[in-house]
């Protein structure tokens, strides 16, 4: 349930970056393509394939230049259309089965797209910039080759069977979100409701670890268990930290580290890496392409790559700072390096220092610039923020794991729900194991019910630009169930009502009362 | 400890002291050389961030050379190697030694307290915590023989042989003139008004007590019955069921007065055998001594409420051999009142030290000892503070008993006379305020000295110059102090428990907070200053006094009221000294009539004479079991003996709390303001503000959440401006609303909770409005017509829906109209909008 499974790689999933402004020469095309997956596609199939993503843009340009081809429903594939930057594409092509499971939200596609990219960026920067400074490409390959790999390893899910066997097409899955994760949304952060006093405890907190750095301007993001408890960041780079964090910080993340995750991480871990690589091209052409050796931990002979979506690379370190090797290891010493991240919202690069103690994880980032001696200014930090900050950390632990109401203290019983908040880039829903209990059949309804509202979000985006529009859809579906729809002043709230009477008012009364009570009025009409 | 203990001849004596404590300070810097410079160069290396055991190990070098050098610095080292260190005194010593001040005590300390100073610019120029203001009171009575102190009334008294002069010492002015009555001619022991001050009784000898009606001027004399018992002293009480106690050698006997047959009905006797006694109104408390050693005593507490009769119990005395038994003496006991609490302090002359005892009303409980550097001591107490004065060695040391420390609060360190211009020494007192030396003189500048021989100390914060016939008041120099220690929290702590300057020490607190803000103290520390100044707070709305006081704040006092407790009532109070002979009772200062055994040299004798009835003298050590609240103070705690009631609390005035408001106003408005302080600092202050007061739920001014979202939009920290949104940091309310619709217009995300909240808040009308403005005038008009918000003109709406150049929406909202406001079809804007509509469907048509 909920796991879409290509059969091959050839045929289930194909994603590719391009460069439009590339390779625009006969006998150069082979320029334009900075990645393509599956990777060992003789390069006429990649080619063929960019080139009708190329086609359709071009040709979509001429009615719309400000934005092109968003979707391409073919018969038996759909072409999803991203640009990352001016003129770089990522376009994912997916196979439409028979089976149920492959059905997809286009929306909820692109939005891995989008964090594929913006993952990217705040470790290497803009791919634009990589190409400048090799206009080869050879570079950007060299990124974003095991990069999108690490990130698709963790989508990965290997048959049993196939432990030790290295040709990857044969029993790969990749876990793509279908219509079961209607009640999510991808690219938000999920926060910790706390009370007043322990807010400001937390408040307090970060105005202790920011002064850490002496009088550098540090940002500081704090997580309890997977929830964002508190941030200095811009919503954009909140979203990267976040998704990143909960990705390889978290302690589920550490204590799963030598599992892969999932889309579906809570509900389901049951998978098997091996220690190598499936996905890695074996002695093919695409190798020197690529420029990239996926057994050599840190990228390639050439560049210097690290990887920082590496599985089982973070640590807890004795002083409770989480230590990882991605980013290599300080010749000479013993330490290794601190990692670095790249901030959108001020265009910094800024040490990155996570510090575990029990559930809380605390991410600091200092800025490259006010650190003069690397490492050791680093460190300097580190020892500050324990002398400054040890005693609030436990303090605040242990006040919100008082008040933390475990992995379903966001139930509403008789509700399956999702709520957005478009403003903040922030969404809490029902929790997945709760969501599992709904019958296909209303997932399938709410999911069809998300894209017609993701259409008119759209759609109105282009009506009426920096206008939020209000919008309401409830849909009776079979079992007795309502999926409903309402956006409101930029919030959206989706819900399932399993069981339900039969009469609307029934409905708008349940939603009613869901936002009075848990958002405080925030989707009431009238 | 021999320092000054011989010196006591006073004239002159002013020279002579200098001599005494520069001579050693040279030997120190002839001997210690090396030591004075390693010691110094580490310290001035470190000032102003002067800590606590810095320069630990070059100290110790120095310490152990100037021990070996002289013991005169006994003082010093001796605190600054405490348990909790005063840092102060460290520097104080350093200094002194580092600047080689060769002419001035004082200028040297100045300067010693002024590179300290760690909180600028208060520092109030001369060194010293305790000072006495020019002019004293001058009671200067031809004739007069003697004075007598009744502390009951607050009145020192100086009878000459057929007439009474009595000053009022509450409020203490300089310029008080003398309230005289008549009396008929004879010995005089003691002298106590009654407390309506209609009767003055008179103790004329060991066995009859003389009345006096002011106004009838009738008279009648009381005498003992038996030949064998002898008056001690007596005193007037509050006391429900008696008027008058006198004390005798076999016990105490309650009277009720009655005038009209003018005699004292008996209406109780207490039989004890007595050596002598203590008492003082304020505490109504009595102490009786008894036994060989004079070391058992029966306490009675005598307070409107009733008659207590408390256990009995010992003091503790050392012995010097093993046969010899000390005897106490009754100038070696003082009952002291702080906070509310009673106390009894006792100087065990063996050991050196001052044993403290605290009164419960079922039991005594001994609170530990501090340690004495004289062979004579004195105290005080000035707004609770317990001052000590070794009255040898010229130097008063603080105690703050309402903490659990047995520190002292400040360096043991001479009183400060202030405004006083000596006429021949030029010498430099930094801030000498005012005063003409005109009529300096000479009988002037033996005015000046501090500490003479014939000092009584009165309860309790008086001092009577006997050969002088002055009086002078104590008071407590709270810049002093508070500069004179760099821990802010605790300096902090000691101003909020002060309420006899209340205003100043909130005024210091207040500028002392905003110091700490601008140069940019650790957080940590600036949150403990701010849970100081909130518990304070908020203690002191519990218990009605921040209310109280801000009645009385706005009656200027600039004479610092008296004495804060028991100004209310007066009784007198009469401390007897001597033991079994007849003794007279009440105060008496100089005379030198009686014979009191002394257990100590002669001279001693002089000047205790037995003035006020509180000289405290003991530095209280512990004193671990003072736990109760400071507000708690008297009245409300029922198991500890309470000073005499609440009514001490009545009089005086504010208390130094901080509320909220004045906190914003005082301190982070103006930093605000001055823009020298980096925002997120000044946020992660407010933040620790916001922490305490939430912890004392204390209500935040709106203008101070108004601050934070100015702040935090001014560094465009929007994600934790709404992060303190979201969890209530902010305390949702109308202004802050506003200030995030203000601050939204650079950040949308900002804009919209400050809608939120207006809704929620349910200011449905601004709401409403500001949807119309923002364009939203179909959603405002459904939620108006929820919300029956019906405040906002059709033609807001009419014109919004128009600007859209939607005429289906316009046609809509003129619907909206038409149905729910009766009569709007016949309103010009009906017209208006109708003829409008008309023309753009007819466009759209055409």
């Amino acid at each position: 349930m909920g796991l879409s499974s290509i059969g091959t790689a050839t045929e289930g999933m194909q994603l590719c970056i391009f460069d439009l402004r590339r390779g625009q020469h006969e006998g150069q095309e082979l320029d334009k393509i900075l990645y393509f997956f599956p990777p060992d596609l003789p390069f006429s199939t990649q080619l063929s394939v960019i080139g009708l993503s190329e086609g359709l843009i071009t040709f979509t340009r001429i009615f719309s230049p400000e934005a092109a081809c968003e979707v391409i429903e073919a018969e038996r594939h759909s072409h999803v259309f991203y640009e990352a930057e001016p003129d770089i594409w990522m376009v994912m092509i997916v196979e439409k089965s028979k089976e149920p499971e492959a059905i997809w939200r286009i929306d909820a596609l692109r939005e891995v797209l989008k964090e594929i990219h913006s993952l990217f960026i705040m470790f290497h920067g803009s791919i634009r910039a990589l190409l400048d400074k090799e206009p080869g490409g050879g570079l950007t390959r060299a990124h974003l080759y095991p990069f999108i790999m690490d990130y698709l390893r963790a989508c990965q899910k290997l048959s049993p069977l196939d432990e030790c066997c290295w040709d990857f097409l044969v029993g790969k899955k990749l876990l793509l979100p279908s219509f079961c994760d209607c009640l999510k949304e991808r690219r938000t952060v999920q926060m910790l409701t706390v009370g007043r006093e322990a807010a400001i405890e937390v408040q307090t907190l970060v105005r202790l670890l920011e002064s850490s750095a002496g009088n550098a301007q540090c940002s500081s993001l704090i997580l309890f268990q997977d929830l964002l408890v508190s941030t200095t960041l811009s919503p954009e780079d909140t979203v990267n930290l976040f998704t990143y964090a909960v990705l390889r910080l978290t302690p589920l993340a550490l204590s799963s580290g030598a599992r892969s995750w999932s889309y579906l991480r809570k509900g389901n871990t049951s998978s098997h890496v091996t220690a190598g690589s499936t996905l890695a091209p074996s002695g093919s052409v695409s190798e020197q392409f690529y420029g990239s050796q996926d057994t050599s931990p840190a990228g390639d002979n050439r560049y210097c790559v690290v990887r920082p979506l590496q599985h089982g690379k973070w640590s807890k370190g004795k002083d409770g700072f989480l230590i990882t090797d991605i980013w290599g290891v300080d010749v000479g010493r013993s330490d290794v390096t601190t990692p670095i991240v790249w901030l959108q919202h001020t265009e910094e690069r800024m040490y990155l220092c996570a510090y575990q103690y029990k559930s809380l994880t605390l991410i600091l980032l200092i800025p490259l610039s006010s650190i003069l001696n690397g490492e050791q200014g680093v460190s300097t930090v580190k020892q500050q923020l324990l002398e400054n900050a040890s005693l609030k950390i436990l303090k605040v632990e242990e006040k919100l794991s008082k008040g933390w109401g475990g992995e379903n203290a966001y139930h509403v019983s008789g509700y399956r729900y999702l709520i957005v908040d478009g403003n903040r880039d922030i969404s809490r829903a029902s929790p997945p194991a709760k969501v599992t209990t709904l019958t296909k059949e209303s997932l399938l309804a709410l999911n069809r019910l998300r894209e017609e509202v993701d259409a008119e979000k759209s759609r109105s985006k282009w009506d009426n630009p920096g206008r939020d529009k209000d919008l309401e859809v409830s849909i009776r579906a079979k079992n007795n169930a309502w999926a409903i729809a309402r956006i409101i002043g930029g919030k959206e709230l989706y819900m399932v009502l399993e069981k339900a009477n039969e009469t609307l008012l029934y409905a708008s009364d349940a939603v009613e009362k869901f936002s009075n009570r848990y958002c405080s009025g925030a989707f009431s009409l009238d | 400890m021999g320092l000054g203990k011989r010196e006591r001849t006073s004239v002159g004596a002013v020279d002579m002291k200098e001599k005494k404590t520069i001579s050693p300070l040279r030997r120190i810097l002839v001997n210690c050389t090396a030591q004075v410079n390693e010691y110094g160069a580490c310290v001035a290396a470190k000032v102003p961030e002067v800590e606590r055991d810095m320069c630990l190990k070059e100290f110790l070098a120095l310490k152990t050379c100037m021990q070996n050098t002289i013991n005169v610095f006994n003082f010093l080292l001796i605190y600054s190697s405490g348990e909790r260190c005063n840092i102060w005194s460290f520097g104080f010593a350093v200094c002194m030694i580092r600047l080689k001040i060769q002419d001035n005590l004082r200028k040297m300390a100045w300067k010693a307290s002024s590179s300290q100073a760690s909180v600028g610019g208060l520092g109030s120029g001369a060194l010293s915590h305790v000072f006495i203001q020019y002019p004293p009171l001058r009671c200067n009575i031809p004739g007069s023989r003697g004075f007598y102190y009744d502390d009951g009334n607050k009145l020192l008294i100086s009878p000459t042989s057929d007439q009474i002069f009595s000053w009022k010492t509450a409020p203490f002015s300089p310029l008080a003139a003398p309230i005289t009555d008549s009396i008929t001619e004879g010995p005089i022991c003691s002298v106590r008004f009654s407390l309506d001050e209609k009767i003055i009784a008179v103790q004329r000898s060991n066995i009859s007590i003389q009345f006096w009606h002011r106004e009838t001027e009738e008279t009648f004399t009381h005498r003992c019955k038996s030949e064998s018992e002898s008056i001690l002293g007596f005193f007037w009480t509050d006391c429900p069921s008696c008027d008058i106690v006198i004390v005798k050698t076999s016990g105490l006997d309650l009277f009720a007065y009655d005038s009209t047959p003018k005699s004292l009905i008996l209406v109780e006797t207490k039989k004890l055998a007595v050596s002598w006694y203590v008492y003082t109104h304020e505490s109504r408390l009595i102490l009786l001594a008894s036994g060989m050693q004079c070391k058992t005593f029966h306490g009675f507490q005598l307070s409107s409420a009733g008659i207590i009769r408390l256990p009995k119990f010992e003091m503790v005395m050392a012995k010097p051999e093993a046969n010899s038994k000390p005897v106490l003496a009754s100038e070696d006991v003082y009952i002291v009142t702080v906070y509310g609490r009673i106390y009894c302090l006792q100087v065990d002359r063996v050991a050196m030290v001052l044993h403290s005892y605290r009164f419960y009303r079922d039991a005594i409980i001994q609170q530990g000892s501090l340690p004495i550097y004289s062979s004579k001591v004195a105290v005080s107490v000035v707004d609770n503070v317990l001052l000590v004065h070794q009255v040898d060695a010229k130097v008063v040391i603080l105690y703050d008993i309402f903490a659990d420390s047995r520190a002292p609060i400040s360096a043991p360190l001479p009183v400060l006379l202030r405004g006083f211009q000596r006429s021949d020494i030029s010498n430099s007192r930094p801030s000498t305020k005012e005063s003409e030396s005109s009529e300096a003189s000479d009988s002037n500048d033996n005015e000046a000295i501090i500490y003479g021989a014939d000092w009584t100390f009165l309860v309790p914060d008086l001092i009577c110059d006997v050969a002088n016939k002055l009086l002078w008041k104590i008071h407590l120099d709270l810049e002093a102090i508070s500069a004179s220690s760099s821990e802010v929290p605790l300096v902090l702590e000691f101003l909020q428990r002060r309420k006899l300057e209340a205003n100043k020490a909130k005024q210091l607190c207040l500028a002392i907070t905003q110091t700490m803000i601008l140069e940019h103290r650790p957080i940590t520390v600036v949150a403990k200053a701010m849970d100081v100044l909130v518990t304070s707070y908020s203690l002191s709305l519990k218990t009605g006094s921040y209310f109280k006081g801000i009645k009385t704040e706005r009656i200027p006092s600039s004479v610092p009221n008296v004495s804060g407790p028991g100004q209310a009532t007066g009784v007198f109070t009469s401390r007897t000294d001597g033991k079994s002979v007849q003794h007279e009772p009440a105060t008496r200062v100089n005379s030198v009539s009686f014979s009191r055994p002394s257990t100590y040299s002669s001279s001693e004798t002089e000047d205790n004479c037995s003035f006020e009835p509180s000289k405290i003298s003991s530095n209280d050590t512990q004193f671990v079991g003072g736990k109760v609240d400071a507000s708690a103070e008297s009245s409300t705690t029922d198991n500890p003996l309470n000073a005499s009631v609440s009514e001490q609390q009545k009089s005086q005035l504010t208390s130094p709390a901080i509320s909220p408001d004045e906190m914003y106003r005082s301190v982070f408005a103006p930093i605000e303001e001055e823009m020298t302080v980096e925002p997120s600092y000044l946020v992660a202050i407010i933040l620790e503000f916001f922490r305490c007061a939430n912890l004392e739920r204390v209500k935040v001014h709106p203008s101070l959440y108004v601050l934070t979202i100015q702040l935090l939009a001014r560094s465009e920290q929007y994600a934790e401006l709404s992060l303190f949104i979201i969890n209530k940091v902010i305390e949702p309310s109308k202004e802050v609303a506003l200030q995030l619709l203000e601050s939204g217009r650079q950040s949308l995300q900002i804009r919209k909770l400050g809608l939120d909240m207006l809704r929620q808040l349910s200011l449905n009308h601004d709401y409403v409005l500001l949807l119309v403005q923002d364009g939203y005038y179909l959603e405002a008009l459904r939620y108006a017509r929820k919300h029956k918000v019906t405040t906002i003109r059709p033609s807001l709406f009419l014109e919004a829906a128009f600007t859209s150049n939607d005429s289906q929406h316009l046609a809509a909202v003129l619907r909206f109209f038409s149905d729910f406001i009766p009569g709007f079809r016949s309103t010009s804007d009906f017209f208006t909008y109708y003829n409008v509509l008309n023309e753009m469907s007819s466009s759209v048509t055409a």
